[in-house]
């Protein structure tokens, strides 16, 4: 297997993966959108709320926040030995707001959310919570857990994650006898002749129909299909790196389970 | 009544830059410009900026109004 990267920012990773077949690519990315945990807030007391906004659709706002997530110090509260609705200080994070106006209407925004743990802010401080006219006030605590995106999606750790084979269409010169039929058969007229030879031009837009090589007399022409180009947009609560690394994580332990259940399932049938 | 938080289709972030978008549409800017300098690439999210409306600034008059009655009692 050989992987390479195209290119890489704070929330985007766009690389190449060779030499491995779908269903791991495809486990892969059904392993980061529905189980990579991360960080949201799940449950709000409201203490005072007289703003026009409903108590249930401000805590559902606070819950879609995207909170910049540590995964080495917390745990899932479902494995936490507190087992207590509200968490303890191993599976959660306290947020307080407090917001008041008195003369003029105002917007609150998260970064008026205070945290528990410095590390566990907000991914972004510019998001309006609500609206806030003259005489009005928000005071509410929310708790902040670790979860997965097959429970809720906002647990999901990415919005965008997809793959793609990546057009390879090989050329055997030796094989090609220059007939042209390959370039009439393509759909989307990548393959050109040029200087006595067929070359591919614009080859992202090549969609692997394969009928450049069902016209071919002479089997000149081979796509490698084992070539996947692997898009990932974090939402920010994991860096995207971190979100393939924990990814292929549960992956091995999932198989890792496999394994023991089956190897478990064979002694039983020999006695 | 306010710009959702995220996304409905995919999800992504995009209640942090309603209020960049907002003022500079305003200012007298082309939308299809303010989205691309904010990086809202896909049309799912796309849509949902180009097609919001904040009711609370509606709401937020009554409230206003009613507070300036209460003062003046």
């Amino acid at each position: 297997m050989e992987i390479k990267i195209l290119e890489k920012d704070v929330n985007h990773i766009r690389f190449l993966i060779k030499g491995v077949e779908t269903p791991i690519v495809n486990a892969l990315r059904r392993i980061m959108i529905a189980e990579v945990p991360t960080m949201a807030i799940e449950d709000v007391v409201i203490i005072e709320n007289s703003s026009p906004m409903k108590d249930e659709t401000l805590a559902h706002r606070l819950g879609l926040i995207p909170l910049k997530t540590d995964l080495d110090s917390y745990i899932l509260p479902a494995i936490c030995s507190c087992q207590s609705d509200l968490g303890c200080n191993k599976c959660s994070v306290t947020f307080t707001l407090d917001a008041e106006t008195t003369d003029s209407p105002r917007t609150v925004y998260s970064k008026e959310l205070k945290s528990d743990d410095l590390e566990i802010v907000p991914y972004s401080g510019d998001i309006p919570l609500l609206k806030l006219a003259s005489g009005q006030k928000v005071r509410l605590e929310a708790y902040a857990k670790l979860g997965r995106g097959t429970t809720h999606a906002k647990w999901q750790p990415v919005s965008a994650c997809t793959y793609r084979h990546s057009p390879t269409v090989r050329i055997d010169i030796e094989k090609c006898d220059l007939c042209e039929k390959c370039i009439k058969s393509c759909t989307k007229q990548i393959l050109k002749k040029e200087n006595k030879k067929i070359v591919l031009v614009n080859s992202d837009i090549c969609d692997l129909c394969e009928e450049c090589i069902k016209s071919c007399p002479t089997e000149g022409i081979q796509i490698n299909k084992q070539v996947y180009i692997f898009k990932i947009e974090s939402v920010g609560s994991l860096t995207p790196e971190r979100i393939v690394i924990e990814a292929v994580k549960i992956l091995n332990t999932k198989l890792d389970t496999i394994i023991s259940q089956v190897s478990s399932f064979k002694k039983e049938k020999t006695v | 009544m306010m710009i959702p938080i995220r996304c409905f289709s995919c999800g992504a972030l995009i209640s942090n830059k309603w209020e960049k978008f907002a003022r500079r549409v305003k200012n007298g800017e082309i939308p299809k410009k303010v989205l691309d300098e904010l990086d809202v690439r896909r049309y799912c999210c796309r849509r949902m900026i180009l097609s919001n409306v904040d009711i609370v600034e509606e709401v937020l008059k009554y409230h206003e109004e009613a507070q300036k009655r209460r003062q003046n009692r």
